[in-house]
């Protein structure tokens, strides 16, 4: 019953961290940009929705569209302004991209200081658990698992069955030839980022149910993003789902068994571990 | 992406400098440093605190600018190093008593050890990954840290330390020259061009004979050992230290914008991003506390999309703070012929291929390809797109490992051996497109090839020599990325003979070429073996502009040697025609 | 003013070509008004700490108010200083220089949490600046050597002191005890385990943690110790991380103690029914019968529209302190100042206020309250008590 429960347990965190990671995931597959803005749309979007809730009495999952759809637009405007401007560089481009998001998550997340404040918040619903025998499967935490799933079987059929994802595909793995076939690279770059971002905002919606969230907490949420999309394999939407998986689980055994400290140190020591025991797997990147 | 514009991105930023050497007098910098030296004359309190707390930024943005601006590993963890110095002083000084200045040497030793040991598993990454692996490392040390008791925990260490803000003052002070220095150390020498090399393309630098790991170890050693004694230097001023402070990452993301702003990559870039925007930003802090980040998140977008050269690339449009030409500053060096070889073993084989085949995953690119190069031969490659022709250049210059078989160089198993290794024996070889180090200037393209296993003036020498053969003097200031495409080829070409090389791999070089372009190659061909070439293997398309120019001719065929034999006999090879399906031959 | 501690004049600070430069680039002190006595202090304004920052300022700035309003002290307007600090030690550092060196306050009252102040301290010490602390709870602070840091508060080992007698009392036997890797809350999870051992209480399970967000696992261990008492000395996110994930896996201790998290505002908008009947600690309530009290809190609400909290009657306690020994030696000599504090007790709104010759306050404690339906109320000590504990905890 406890390797059940430890069981369930990893893979609902798992859940959590492919709804923080995949749309991550999707900028890079797509644009070979990291993103390091992304723990703060999602910071932003938390506390926008604490905000929004706490004066309208307003269930949070109301704003989980209206969060996607504005962040997807903001996304796409500042794709647009700021990082296509970058993506002409060839080689160089990933560093600067990566500098831009950089200099960007400072300002997002000043503006979440100065909308918001400094304070942790988190919003009280869905906190209580499903029952299933004496399995407890926490009401948030399902949800968020929920939609990350649908939201990356969605986006695996979209890039693989679709024409608009195959176009999308095609621009990542050849923008020359995307380009010689009159495909407009940019505009695809600006739907790829916008997309991301609006599913960024819309995982922040679901974070600040599940846990409290601040402005400070971005850079956490970046680096936790990375390190998952990192182990499952940049751009590889199914790898990364069942590396998060994993890693939940493997975490959630270790919480157990050895602590707080060792729980939270786990995904950083992964990383390493696997970056040095198969540096191969890194290599593509380039 | 083609090369052209990514040349043009790559000119814009980072290392790029373009010629010709600004002549920097020694007036500016020695009133500058008796200007720092003075400061403590207004006294020790806040004015010095934070003299102190800038030059201690300076070191750390030096530190970050070798390995992420030189060199090109972005890394976003140095403070990993930082935090170890500041514990390595604040345990030695509480439970050994040493001085702190042994203390903070400690430190630099103790971060220099930690970066040779991470190094070489850490560099193998490239780009983001690097940086964020980087990251990570610094969050598992401040986490362990954290929860060490015997390093105070999460309290972190009180020293019995007595403040001493003039001798910490100068101690930071003379760091900062350090730290100068070895950056000065890289833009004037020929470590300092491998460095830059590998940030521009270290698969080709290999083949220029850079040892790519070696160099950035080093580069990564370096630049480990400054941030490590500034944490050791910060946490006896201090006499305190936790993890917090210690690891802390916003640490790195400041010295990532200072050098960015200041250019990255440049002498001075640092030093100015990191002088400006400290005091600047202190006087904005303290006005508007709650607008600093927002500012340095602007400055850093700003930065990348109006001047991706930072100041010092503003500087530079006006014919200031320009880095010299390494080892040519002052002009180019007398050149001179390399000195006549040694008579060759006769009958000898140069290059011998039994049994290579490579798979990649499931695909035979070759299979049981066996040739031989002979003494004095030029050997003709040709076969389709596809044929394997690019892969049977990777694998003999080791690039590629192959799944099966041998390659015996000069009569010696190099199968095993990197790159530059082969390259450095005389192993050279050009790429299908230019590979060229685009910043750098002509002349430095060259010198890079030749300063490997060579002493530094007949390097040089040669250089020069290369460049007069192939007709590049007159433009050898030029950057890279602003020759003609022909030029380009022609500079791929030299870099080759930079190697001064025994047996030359030439790979479809005349492609795009002018008439007159593809005669003057055709001439450096038909020369090699005045310049001391024993054999070449020449991969053509156009065949007919080599045709004349082989003595013997392998037709590769989707992996298969399908031929070898004179050009005529094999032309008329029957399975030839019917593997080129009727293309002209 | 004690010149010797400042050798340097105001005007030393431009002298030469040098000085221009240094003018030019902003060092340049502006020389200090001789009229007004200038506090220098600084907050976590931004940064992980910029919450409880935010009270300390307004604590200070409320008691700067009030001394203005009846004179101000030795007849001089008071005059607050204050900079960000950003939460990091090392800003702080460079900061309190800059306040001591160049604006030249004639007093300091020290930072917000024991992180900052433990970085802040040799500098204050080299100095010799009579500080008090309002946000430094950790006890090793005010030791031996340390003797500038003054406290005015409750150390952080009392934090919760009260909850293990009262579980004991109704029975309880068994405790779940965990901290977060900080300065704070090591030194109250320590003292807790001295304490439930003391009690003889069975730990049934332990842990320290660092800033995590997951607590599933923890809270899986520690529903299979089955623990009548839950017991965490830590922050706000994880407290309420903490709960949420108990009540996920299904256990309810019998008592259930969170520190400082249950204290601030946020904590029952984040949890709502979940938060009844947990228990915090605060050094200071709102029906506390202390002089002044009740003003602190009418103009409190008066001034900032909100209410204040334990942090911000810490700070004001530490205006009331230092008003008080500046008056009763009529003197700015931090010598004297300190002296009189460390040989004084005063009543303030926190009540009275005693430290030792280290600067240690003794004798306070941490008061206990809990969440009921909702509202926070004081549950002990009994004679001040709101309300009488409601147990137990039912986790709904």
């Amino acid at each position: 019953m406890l390797a059940l429960q430890l069981l369930v347990n990893g893979i609902l965190l798992g859940g959590l961290y492919v709804l923080v990671a995949q749309s991550l995931n999707l900028i890079f597959g797509v644009m070979g940009v990291v993103n390091l803005a992304h723990g703060a749309v999602i910071a932003l979007a938390g506390l926008f929705t604490y905000w929004f809730t706490a004066h309208t009495g307003a269930n949070p999952l109301l704003v989980l569209p209206i969060a996607g759809v504005a962040g997807a637009l903001m996304g796409a405007l500042g794709q647009r302004l700021l990082v296509e401007p970058v993506m002409r560089h060839g080689a160089r481009s990933e560093l600067l991209s990566l500098l831009v998001t950089f200099g960007l998550s400072y300002i997002l997340i000043e503006l979440a200081l100065q909308l918001f404040g400094a304070d942790f918040v988190s919003v009280p619903d869905l906190q209580s658990s499903w029952q299933l025998g004496s399995l407890a499967f926490g009401k948030a935490l399902v949800v968020a698992g929920v939609f990350a799933l649908v939201m990356s079987a969605l986006l695996y059929a979209w890039l693989n069955h679709s024409m608009s994802g195959k176009t999308l595909l095609a621009a990542a793995q050849s923008p020359t030839g995307a380009i010689s076939c009159g495909i407009d690279v940019a505009l695809v770059r600006m739907t790829a980022f916008g997309i991301g971002v609006g599913l960024a905002a819309a995982a922040g919606v679901l974070v600040i149910i599940i846990q409290p969230v601040a402005p400070q907490t971005a850079s956490d949420l970046t680096l936790l993003a990375f390190v998952i999309i990192a182990l499952g394999g940049l751009g590889d939407y199914l790898g990364v789902a069942i590396a998060a998986v994993l890693l939940g689980i493997t975490q959630s055994v270790a919480g157990y068994y050895l602590g707080g400290n060792a729980e939270y140190i786990l995904p950083y020591v992964l990383l390493l571990v696997v970056m040095v025991a198969r540096p191969g797997r890194f290599r593509r990147i380039r | 992406m083609d090369q052209s514009t990514q040349a043009a991105g790559r000119s814009t930023t980072a290392a790029s400098v373009p010629p010709p050497a600004g002549r920097g007098g020694l007036l500016g910098p020695l009133v500058l440093l008796a200007a720092l030296a003075a400061i403590p004359l207004l006294g020790a309190g806040y004015s010095l605190q934070l003299a102190t707390d800038t030059l201690t930024a300076i070191v750390l943005a030096y530190g970050w600018n070798l390995i992420s601006g030189f060199t090109g590993y972005l890394s976003f963890g140095q403070v990993s190093f930082y935090g170890l110095g500041a514990y390595t002083t604040a345990l030695l000084v509480m439970h050994t008593g040493v001085p702190w200045y042994l203390a903070v040497l400690a430190s630099g030793l103790v971060g220099a050890l930690a970066a040779l040991i991470l190094g070489p598993i850490m560099l193998r990454l490239r780009g983001i990954l690097f940086a964020l692996g980087m990251l990570g490392l610094a969050r598992i040390l401040s986490v362990v840290f954290n929860s060490w008791g015997f390093a105070g925990a999460s309290i972190g260490l009180s020293l019995p330390a007595e403040l001493m803000p003039v001798r910490i003052y100068y101690a930071t002070l003379v760091l900062a020259l350090a730290a100068f220095a070895i950056n000065a150390l890289f833009v004037y020498s020929g470590f300092g061009l491998d460095a830059v090399s590998l940030n521009e393309d270290e698969e080709a630098a290999a083949a220029l004979g850079v040892p790519a790991t070696r160099v950035k170890v080093i580069a990564f050693v370096l630049s480990a050992l400054l941030p490590a004694m500034a944490g050791g230097l910060v946490a006896w001023n201090r006499s305190y230290m936790d993890p917090t402070s210690a690891f802390n990452p916003s640490l790195d993301l400041q010295v990532v914008v200072f050098v960015l702003f200041g250019g990255i990559g440049t002498l001075w870039g640092p030093f100015l991003g990191t002088l400006i925007l400290t005091l600047a930003g202190e006087q904005f802090g303290v006005s508007f506390p709650n607008l600093q980040l927002a500012l340095y998140g602007v400055v850093v977008v700003a930065t990348v999309l109006a001047f991706p050269g930072g100041l010092t690339g503003i500087a530079n449009r006006f014919g200031w703070l320009r880095r010299p030409i390494v080892h040519a500053a002052r002009g180019l060096p007398q050149a001179a012929p390399p000195p006549a070889a040694a008579a060759p073993p006769a009958g000898g084989k140069l290059l011998e291929l039994r049994g290579v085949t490579v798979r990649f995953s499931g695909l035979t690119a070759l299979d049981d390809v066996s040739l031989t190069l002979g003494e004095g031969e030029t050997l003709c490659v040709i076969g389709a797109n596809g044929a394997g022709k690019t892969t049977l250049f990777n694998t003999i210059t080791g690039y590629v490992a192959p799944t099966a078989g041998t390659i015996n160089y000069k009569g010696e198993p190099v199968t095993a051996l990197p790159t530059f290794r082969r390259a450095q024996r005389g192993l050279a070889r050009s790429f299908q497109i230019p590979r060229l180090m685009p910043s750098l200037t002509v002349w430095e393209n060259v010198l890079l090839a030749a300063r490997h296993g060579r002493q530094a003036a007949r390097a040089q020498a040669h250089a020069a020599w290369v460049l007069e053969v192939m007709g590049l003097t007159p433009m050898w200031r030029d950057p890279a990325s602003r020759l003609s495409p022909g030029h380009q080829r022609q500079l791929e070409f030299a870099r080759v003979l930079g190697l001064a090389p025994d047996v030359v791999l030439l790979d479809e070089v005349m492609a795009g070429m002018t008439a007159e372009e593809r005669e003057v190659v055709r001439n450096a061909v038909r020369r090699l073996p005045q310049y001391g070439v024993r054999g070449v293997v020449l991969v053509e398309h156009v065949i007919a502009a080599v045709a004349d120019l082989c003595d013997r001719m392998v037709v590769l065929d989707f992996g298969h040697v399908i031929a070898d034999g004179k050009p005529q006999e094999v032309l008329a090879d029957p399975a030839v025609v019917r593997a080129y399906l009727g293309e002209p031959l | 003013m004690p010149s010797q501690r400042r050798p340097w004049g105001a005007s030393s600070y431009c002298r030469g070509a040098l000085a221009a430069f240094s003018c030019l680039i902003g060092l340049g002190g502006v020389a200090q008004a001789a009229k007004p006595i200038v506090i220098g202090t600084t907050v976590s304004e931004t940064g992980p700490l910029a919450t409880d920052g935010e009270y300390q300022l307004r604590g200070l700035q409320l008691g700067v108010a009030e001394i203005n309003a009846h004179g101000g002290w030795l007849g001089r307007k008071v005059e607050l200083k204050v900079y960000d600090d950003k939460s990091s030690p090392g800003a702080a550092v460079r900061l309190y220089q800059r306040l001591i060196t160049l604006d030249k306050v004639n007093l300091l009252i020290g930072p917000y949490s024991s992180l900052v102040t433990v970085a802040v301290a040799p500098l204050i010490n080299k100095y010799h600046m009579a500080t008090l602390e309002p946000g430094a709870s950790v006890p090793s602070i005010y030791v031996k050597g340390n003797t500038w840091n003054l406290m005015n508060t409750a150390d952080s080992t009392t934090y919760l002191h009260q909850l293990l007698p009262l579980a004991k009392q109704h029975g309880a036997k068994t405790v779940a005890l965990l901290g977060l890797e900080s300065a704070y809350s090591l030194a109250c999870y320590h003292a807790r385990v001295a304490q439930a051992k003391e009690l003889g209480f069975k730990i049934v399970y332990q842990t320290t943690y660092t800033l995590q967000t997951d607590f599933s696992s923890i809270a899986l261990a520690i529903k299979n110790a089955k623990p009548a008492v839950v017991l965490e000395c830590g922050y706000y996110p994880d407290s309420v991380n903490l709960v949420r994930s108990l009540h996920q896996q299904g256990y309810a201790p019998q008592f259930m103690g969170e520190t400082v998290g249950p204290v601030e505002a946020a904590y029952v908008k984040a949890l709502g029914p979940l938060a009844n009947r947990v228990y915090g600690n605060s050094g200071w309530w709102f029906n506390f019968k202390t002089p002044g009290n009740a003003k602190f809190i009418a103009d409190y609400k008066k001034m900032f529209h909100a209410e204040p909290d334990y942090h911000a009657a810490a700070a004001y306690t530490a205006t009331q302190l230092l008003g008080a020994a500046v008056e009763g030696t009529h003197s700015l000599d931090q010598e004297k100042i300190r002296q009189w504090i460390v040989t004084h007790k005063v009543e303030s709104i926190q009540g009275p206020i005693q430290d030792n010759q280290y600067g240690h306050t003794v004798g306070a404690v941490q008061d206990r309250v809990q969440i009921q339906s909702g509202v926070l109320k004081l549950v002990a000590p009994a004679s001040l008590a709101q309300a009488k504990p409601e147990i137990p905890y039912t986790g709904n």
